[in-house]
This record gives C-alpha cells, structure tokens and sequence, in this order.
C-alpha cells in the first residue's frame, strides 16, 4: 500500500492548495445552504421551526455537525501552515513595495477577514448553537436580531465573509485548475455573486432589527381581514 | 602553421557519411572517463554539453552568467533555416548549400557548407521533439517564411523569439544532462586562460565572477562555443558581456584566427541617441518589406520628415537597385545608407539616420494592418526613441551584427591547437564573407547537436591521450599569467574607466573600418589602436580588487583583449584588398561602385598566427576551391 | 528628441557580499539624458565611481533588449520599474524629471540571495528546469517534424508560456515568494505539445517537488505575477500546472 499520494496532498505547496479551495468551496456551498435555511425567518415562527425541528429530529445531524466542524478545522489548518510557510518565503525588506495590479482588497486581505470569520464563527455558536433552546429557534433567532450590538456583529461577520469569498471562491477553482479562457470570466463573476450573496445574511437581521416583520404582519393581517370581508 | 582542413576524400553528398564511418568510436562504457570541458552555452555550447552528455562524457559547461540560459543566442529574432521543403517550392539540401556559398560571397569551404544543409533538417526534427513551439498552419504542420531575401520559404520561426525558443530547448536538453549527472555547470565563470600539455589543449583556467579566485579544469578536450566579437566595435547589436578574450587567449597559445575582418553590419538598427548608448538595438529586417528607405535630396535638411515634399526625397535603394529596390541584403543596404549618411544627407539630431518610412504601406494596406504584422516592432520603436513610426518615419541606421570570421577550424571543427574545437559563431567555416538570415542558429545547432558528437570521439578514439591532472606545472602557470593580467589591470590606477577606452576603439573601428574600408583609413587606425593600447596600460582606472565581484574588472579584461584583437582585425582587412561579402574595400568597386571580388587574388581563408608578443602576427592561407559552385558576381540591380 | 538634461538623486542598496549587512545609499547623477535607459543612467553613475575611486554599484544585465531575462530591479517599489509589462533594461529616462530621488533595489527574495549590491543568485530557477523542464529524447532519434501535428491554439499557448525569460520577477513581485508562473510556464508549455506527453505526470511531481525544495512560497493566487510579468505570461499556465499536478498525483501510477 503505497500512501505516497496521501502525503504528497499533505506535504507540496499544491496538495495543501489543493486540501484548502476543496474544503473551502465546501464551506462556500454550506453557507449558500445555511442562507437558504435563513430566509425561512421571513416566512414565520412556523415554517422556521418546522425546518429546524426536521433537522434536528435527524438522527445523524450530529455526524453532519462533525463532518461540518471537521472541514472548518481542514481548512483552518491548511491555511495556517499555507501562510506560515509564506510568512517565511515571503520577500521581505523592501524599502518601498507597490502592488503594481494583481492583488484586490479581497486577496490582500484574506487572512484579516479569515480571522475576522473565525471570531465572528465562535461568537455565533455560543449565542446560538450551544444557547438556551428552550424557547424556539424563531424566538432565539429573532429576539437576537432585535439586540442592535449583536445586529453590527452580525454585520461585520457577514461582510467579512463576502470579502473573504470575492477572493476565495475564483480562487479555490484556479488552485483546482480550473481556467479556461471561456469559463474564467464566468467563475470570477460568480464567485463574485456567491460573496455578495453573503449580505443576505446581514439584510435578514437588519429586517428583523427594523422590526420590518411585525409591519409584515400587520399587513397579513390586514389582507386576511380584507379578504374575510 | 599547417593548415589541413582534412576534407574527406569522395563525392560533396558522401563526404560526411564516409567521414562518420571512418571516424573512430568511443567504447561506451569509456566515455564517462573523458572530461570535456564546454566554454559557452548558448546554441552551439549547450547543444554539445547536451549531446555529448547523452553519449555519456564528461561534460563541464563553462558560462559567464548566472545562468546558462543567458547566453546571446537567445536575442536572435527571425527564423532558423532546413532544406525540408515543406512548402514545395523547390528547396532542397543542394540549394541550401548553394544559397550558403554563394550569400558567402564564395568565401566559405564547400564541404563544410555542405555538411550543413545535409543536417539542418535534423536540426528541426530534433527541436520540435524538444518541444521547441515553432509557429503552425491551422492543419497543425509547421508554419514556413521566406526570409532575409531568400527566393523560397525556408525558414521556421517562433514569433521573433526564435533564438530564445531554440537555445531554451537546447538548454532544456542539456539540463536534462546535469540532472543525469553526466553534465556540470559553472555558471557565473569566465574562461581567462587556454591551458596546453604536451602540445594540446587539456584544460582552461577560469575566473569564478563572484569570488574572483582562478580556477583550474582539466579535460581531454576543450569545445570554444564563445560567440563572435562584434562589440569590437563597442556599440552592436551584441549583448553587453559578449566578447572576443577565449578566443583570443586560443589565439595566443597558437590556434589560427582565420578572416577577422569579416563582419557582418545590420542594416535596421535604431540609431544612437547620444554617448551614454551602451548597445544598439535591431529591428527585424522584416519592416524592409513595408517601409521606404529614404534620405532627403538635399544635403542639410533639417526639415521635419512630413514637410518634405515627395519631388525633395530621394528613395536611394530603389533609385540604385530598381530589380531589389528596398530588399536589397544586408551588406549592400547597409553601404548605401552609409554613402548618403557620408554624403551630409542623414536625418536625425546626430546626422547618422536615413528615414525607414511606412507612410505609403499605411495608406496602401491600412494601418491595421501594418500594426498586425509589426506592432511589436513599432512598439519597440517608441519605447526606445519615444516616436510613433505610424506617424513620423522610423529613423535606421547600420549597426555590427554578427561576425564571420573566427577561429580557423578543419573539417572535424578542430583548431590548429589538437584537442581544442570551436563551435558556432566562434569559429569561421560555413558563412564565408557574409551570413544568410537565419543561417547563425543552424550552424550553432548544426555544430553542437550533430558534428562534434561524432568528431570529438574521433579525436578521443584516435589519440593516446596522457594523463592531465588540475595540479599539473601547465596549469599552475597559466592560472599565474592569468592572475597577473588582473592584477596588471588594477594596478594602473589612472583616471579613465574601461569602457572610455573601449568607446574610443569602437570609433576608430567603426569610422575607419566600418562599412566601408580603404587602405588610408585602415592604415590610421593602425596607429590609432596602439594609441589607445598604449593610454589603456598608463591610464586604466578599474578600483575594486581581484578576489571579488569586480564588473569593472571583468570589463577591463575584455577591453584589453579587443585592444590587442582590433589590430588583427585591421591587419586582415588592410591585407584583403578585394570587396567580399561585408568586407568592403573602396580600392576594390566596379565602375558604379558596387563590391567587386578578386578570385585570383583571394580566394582563400587568411589565417593569422600569433607569432609572440610584440611581434607582427604571421599570415597563413587557406585556399578556397569551389568544385560544384562556380564564383560569379553578386548583382542586385 | 533630446530635451534638457536634467538631475536625479539614486538611492541604491548597497551590500559588499552575500550573508553581509546592507544599506541605502544615495548619489547624485548629474548630466541624465531623458534618451537614456535606466540602466545607462546607472552605467554613467558607475563610471563616475571609477573615476573617483569609489566601488561602482554591481547590477546584472546584458541583452540589454529585454530577452536575456539577466536584469531585474525594484525601482521606486516597481519590480522592472513603472512601465507596464517590461524589463527594466528597457525602462528610459524620460520617465523620470530633475530632482527625482529614485530608490533601486534588488529581487529581496529568500531563494535569491543577494551576492552584491543589486545582483542576486538565481540558480534556484536552474535547478528547477534540470528537475523536469524538458522532454527526455537524445540527439538524433527525433521522427520527422512533421508526423505529429500539434493544434496551432495550442501551438501558440504553448509559445505564450515559453515566452519566459527566467528573470524572476514573479517571485520578487508575488507576495508569497513563490516561482509558481516560472514553473507553471514551463509545465504548462510541455503539456500543452504532445511531444511533453509521455512524461508529463512525472514532469508535473517532480518539478513541483523541486520548487518546494527550493524554499519558494505556496501561491495564493493574488497575481502579482501575471501583473509585473514582462512577457505577460498568463497564470492560466499555474492553474495547468496545478491540474497537471493533481491529474498525476490522483489519476497516474506515480
């Protein structure tokens, strides 16, 4: 049993490259799946929690919860020793440096809004994964959105998640070796689309800081006692 | 001196297949034991380093740069010539051969010339199997263009990076070797001394650039692939380091330095801005074929480019060449914008320019198109002269290019020194008095890949070679001469830097023995060059020492060995008293002042003997028969 | 056409040997013709050193032309300068005005040390090449050169990531260090020819090997590269290599 292809993923500059845009693109489709699963906010206590209560009466969420915590830790890892090595590489002692018009914000700033992610993630599972569940999922989410710190928090991991991917995402596909002179344009755009996606995230609890849902509701009310009319 | 081409007996097309049979082989297992050591790796050093470390030798690469895949074949533009035929219009290895010995002006050993189109084909083979990315038809065969005024379409190109793609190829090849472990390569080293034993070449010492120290490399063989010496003239087309000291320090421990005096001048170079130019850069020949050479008919003009009228220009190749008009080749278009350019007619802040204009190609075809063809060109043109050739005509003028002459070698590309060969440009055999376009990277390739690898085992095969060790008393003493050349240099400490000096040569040859010659003028710049020779020993300012990266150092080595070679240079053209090729003698023109040859007189190869220091070089000759091609005179008219 | 000359202060970085201590220095250079090249500029500098028994400031270069790949600076914080797509050979004064100071550094690249001043050690790229850029066929054996057709779009990619010179720009200008668009340009030129493709997966591992060897970066895909390249080598050609790279490690017996 020859494990040679095993380590050559774990010990070349590519192999690792290639651990990283895998679990990366990965973490890009979960949280695209996470959003789907957010929006569900907008259409009530009801539909929320039905969702979530179908989800959790899954025996094996919790192997998916691994799995998911798992590919995180892959990624984090790989990034960590990816940088390390190029903390050390890297050309060091210019007098005067200027980026002469490959690097984008995104790509500059890939390990800040990485970090940035990181924080905001542990902040996220306290307040809600490992939190009081005791009064439903929609009135947990929803009461949190009313908090206004909580909502910038909220905000900036969202926005640190649309930087990070606006790089990541065409990133993971060139790393993956996928560029072609027809289809890049399209990946660049897309990737692009993905990360401004991620401000759905920010937009769901600015609805819900706004208190936008309780005028929805008075709306519906509103209609449904026209129609009964 | 004995000069015995040892041209094999038979008919011209036998000749190299009997020689290769007659030659005597290497035992395989007996080649690793034989060292050769290789000065130079562009396409005729790295070409041998490959080859004969595919055959198992020994090979030690010798390069100047930090790199071998620096070498000034990489700045070759154009194309590389086969006789395949692909277009089938006629080509064929006879009329390769042909075309070579006639565009020598019929200065060149047939055999030899012949043996060169017989393996050009070879040649592509080879590089493509390299994967060498020559240009392609949309049927995915290769692509062909005639060029530098040949009647057929012979040459295969990549882009205008031909010599870059093809030395990267035999670089590839050659670095395949020294992942073999059967080639080693030195770069950053410049050869200073030839080392002789028992009357044969079986070593060399050579600087290491960074570190200063002289070292010493004994082989069995030693193959010069040092390039021509056109930076004689200090401003050239030629690469900044490229130089004529390996050859000449040959030339001192007794091989034969045959036809110096044959240069090559390129007519399409941007003209020199001012005395700060360290190097001229050429255009592809190729706008020839869109642009119109012109002058203005009246001498002094100094009127821009647009405001003289069409009736004042005076379109001088097509008014003294009507068949050839602004096509006429190298040599001939060089000369006549020299003649305007003598006759107060150039254009331009120094004078020294003649207008290449694109003016009624813009109009005829469209300026799209001429910006698809020669963009790059134009670009070029502006970044370097800040003008736009679209709207204002190029300025061309003639700069050094390429040299014929070299070191004398017979058939096998051995010197007159046994055990020491030269290859490509550094030696003299295949382009007589005047090189075809695109014929300098098929006899470097030529040389490297398919001749030395058979001639070298004949020699190691055919001789008893002693022992030669590093630590032997030959080695020690030229690393001693070597070591006090330097510190002669250092140890001047006057005022003036080597280039100074080197400028000041670089006018005397190009004024008096430039593109046109005559015995007055070649007569001064006798007494001029040992003028300058005599300030470099008193005046020489280089500082720095000898034990590290000195530039300066390096530089006044070089300088100090185009001093000495300039005068064989003079010699061998005040000696040559015809016109041939890119030797221009005035003494020697017809009635219209076109070159007129004399066969009877010179159909040989001069080839100079250093006959010790101080002492006047002897000259010896090599006749010239020409058995397939009968000489006739080259008309363009 | 000639204008007025004009004056520039050259702030240079100045180091006597490898593994030595190195400084900025500055030095006035009076007499600069906006026709000059940067690199005449700094010639004129170094003979006026000479002249005043000064050491001169050592620099590589030598085509002069932009295809020996020899020269390689920073200039004011530009790998090859402020021209788009050059080397800085080919960079001109007339760039510049009177009483410009111009800062002038080497590649500051971990795998190229300095050796002085502004001249580096590049042979970390030479041994990269003798790990697999090439095609293993001797002398001689090669069939007819036209037997094997070769797409010409692929022809001309192939040329497009030949084109490099081997100057190191990518790896002074890439963020990380890394020699990914050399390497990616001599993989992808040899993957694209059907004549590399016998041993491409091997070409693949163990010239990514070597360049990890070599102690370059990992590529964070920023292109910095592409942007400085001066024969714009595109980094299409890393992504080939990476796939290239992947194929042989998952799919080839290797």
């Amino acid at each position: 049993m020859d494990i040679g292809f095993v380590k050559r993923v774990i010990f070349t500059s590519i192999g690792r490259k290639f651990v990283m845009a895998v679990t990366g693109l990965a973490l890009g489709a979960f949280m695209l799946v996470h959003l789907a699963e957010n929006l569900l906010l907008f259409y009530g206590e009801k539909a929320y929690n039905g969702w979530v209560d179908l989800l959790l009466s899954n025996p094996f969420i919790i192997y998916a919860e691994l799995g998911l915590a798992a590919v995180f830790l892959l990624h984090i890892v790989t990034a960590v020793w990816v940088r390390w090595e190029d903390w050390r590489n890297a050309p060091a002692g210019y007098e005067e440096r200027r980026w002469q018009g490959g690097r984008t914000i995104g790509s500059a700033t890939m390990l800040y809004t990485a970090a940035a992610i990181l924080a905001y993630l542990v902040y996220h599972l306290v307040d809600f994964r490992f939190a009081d569940h005791s009064m439903g999922f929609y009135a947990m989410v929803t009461g949190a959105f009313r908090d206004p710190v909580f909502v910038g928090v909220y905000i900036a991991g969202s926005l640190a998640l649309a930087l990070h991917l606006s790089h990541g995402m065409q990133s993971a596909f060139q790393t993956l070796g996928v560029n072609h002179p027809k289809y890049t344009p399209f990946i660049k755009l897309g990737g692009l689309l993905v990360a401004l996606t991620m401000a759905g995230f920010a937009m769901i609890s600015v609805y819900f800081l706004l208190e936008l849902d309780q005028k929805k509701v008075e709306h519906h009310y509103q209609v449904a006692a026209t129609e009964a009319r | 001196m004995k000069l015995d081409a040892r041209i094999p007996a038979g008919p011209i097309e036998k000749k190299w297949d009997k020689h290769r049979f007659d030659l005597k082989l290497v035992n395989p297992s007996n080649k690793r034991r034989f060292d050769i050591i290789v000065v130079g790796s562009g396409l005729a050093g790295a070409g041998a380093a490959a080859s004969l470390g595919e055959l198992g030798y020994n090979v030690k690469v010798f390069t100047m740069h930090d790199s071998p895949r620096r070498a000034h074949s990489i700045a070759a533009q154009g194309g590389i010539n086969a006789a395949k035929n692909y277009p089938n219009d006629g080509d064929s290895v006879w009329r390769l051969f042909h075309d070579t010995v006639k565009g020598g002006d019929y200065r060149a050993r047939e055999a030899n010339v012949y043996r060169l189109a017989q393996v050009s084909n070879g040649i592509i083979d080879h590089c493509v199997a390299l994967g060498v990315p020559f240009a392609r038809e949309y049927g995915g065969l290769l692509a062909n263009r005639s060029f530098g005024g040949a009647q057929l379409s012979r040459t295969f190109y990549a882009r205008g990076q031909t010599g870059q793609q093809l030395l990267l190829g035999a670089y590839s090849a050659m670095m395949r070797q020294v992942a073999a472990g059967t080639v080693k390569v030195f770069p950053r080293r410049e050869m200073t001394e030839l080392v002789i034993k028992d009357g044969r070449a079986r070593g060399i010492i050579a600087r290491d650039l960074v570190t200063g120290k002289l070292e010493s490399h004994a082989g069995h063989a030693v193959l010069l692939c040092t390039g021509g010496y056109a930076n004689v003239f200090y401003l050239s087309t030629n690469a900044a380091t490229c130089n004529v000291s390996a050859a000449w320090a040959a030339y001192r421990k007794g091989a034969g330095f045959a036809n110096p005096c044959f240069t090559q001048i390129h007519p399409t170079c941007i003209p020199r801005s001012g005395d700060h130019q360290s190097k001229l850069t050429l255009m592809s020949e190729s706008l020839r074929n869109d642009g119109r050479v012109w002058v203005p008919r009246n001498r002094g003009d100094r009127r821009s480019p647009g405001s003289i009228p069409e009736e004042e220009r005076d379109y001088f190749l097509e008014r003294r060449y009507p068949a050839f008009g602004n096509l006429v080749p190298r040599d001939i278009a060089s000369r006549a914008a020299k003649t305007e350019v003598d006759a107060g007619k150039g254009v331009g802040p120094t004078g020294q320019s003649v207008y290449l204009d694109f003016r009624d190609s813009i109009a005829r075809k469209g300026e799209d198109k001429i910006r698809a063809e020669y963009g790059n060109l134009f670009d070029m043109y502006h970044q370097i002269t800040d003008e736009n050739g679209y709207r204002t005509p190029m300025r061309i003028y003639p700069a050094p290019h390429y040299t014929m002459g070299g070191l004398w070698v017979d058939y096998d590309l051995m010197t007159t020194v046994p055990g020491l060969f030269a290859l490509g440009e550094a030696n003299f055999s295949d382009h007589g008095a005047n090189r075809l376009g695109a014929s300098a990277l098929m006899q470097g390739l030529a040389d490297g890949f398919f001749v030395i690898p058979y001639t070298l085992g004949g020699y190691l095969a055919g001789n008893r070679l002693e022992a030669a060790a590093d630590s032997d008393p030959e080695f020690r003493r030229a690393a001693d001469e070597s070591g006090l050349k330097f510190k002669r240099l250092l140890s001047v400490k006057g005022k003036k830097t080597p280039s100074e000096f080197h400028r000041r040569l670089g006018e005397v040859m190009w004024n008096e023995c430039g593109m046109a010659r005559n015995e007055a003028a070649l007569k001064r710049a006798l007494v001029k060059i040992p003028e300058i020779r005599e300030e470099f020993r008193e005046n020489l300012a280089v500082g720095g020492g000898a034990e590290e990266l000195n530039q300066t150092l390096e530089r006044a080595g070089k300088v100090a060995d185009f001093l000495d070679f300039a005068e064989l240079l003079v010699r061998d053209a005040l000696e040559r008293r015809e016109s041939c090729g890119g030797h221009f003698r005035e003494e020697s023109c017809t009635p219209e002042g076109e070159a007129k040859r004399d066969d009877a007189g010179f159909s040989h190869a001069a080839v100079w003997e250093h006959a010790g220091e101080g002492k006047a070089p002897l000259l010896n000759k090599e006749a010239l028969t020409f058995e397939h091609i009968k000489p006739s005179e080259r008309s363009y008219k | 056409m000639s204008e007025k000359k004009f004056g520039v202060t050259v702030r240079v970085w100045r180091q006597a040997g490898p593994g030595e201590k190195g400084r900025m220095e500055s030095y006035e250079v009076k007499g600069v013709d906006p026709d000059m090249s940067f690199l005449e500029m700094l010639d004129v500098l170094n003979e006026d050193l000479v002249r005043r028994g000064e050491t001169p400031i050592a620099f590589d270069s030598d085509c002069r032309e932009g295809i020996c790949g020899c020269c390689g600076l920073v200039v004011n914080g530009d790998v090859h300068g402020p021209d788009e797509h050059s080397t800085v050979c080919q960079l001109h004064m007339r760039r510049f005005k009177d009483g410009d100071v111009i800062t002038v550094e080497p590649w500051r690249v971990k795998s190229f040390p300095v050796l002085k001043d502004l001249v580096v050690d590049r042979s970390s790229l030479d041994r990269i090449m003798a790990a697999g850029g090439y095609v293993s066929v001797d002398t001689g054996a090669a069939p007819d050169a036209n037997s094997v057709p070769v797409d010409k779009d692929d022809a001309e990619e192939a040329m497009d990531a030949a084109a490099c010179i081997g100057c190191g720009a990518c790896v002074a200008a890439c963020p990380n260090g890394a020699a990914m668009l050399f390497t990616g340009a001599k993989i992808s030129q040899l993957a694209l020819l059907p004549q590399g493709g016998p041993e491409k997966a091997k070409r693949a591992l163990d010239m990514v090997e070597a360049m990890d060897a070599e102690g370059f970066g990992n590529c964070t895909n920023e292109y910095e590269c592409e942007a400085v390249c001066p024969k714009e080598v595109k980094v299409a050609n890393i992504a080939r290599m990476n796939r290239e790279f992947l194929l042989a490690n998952f799919l080839s017996k290797r």
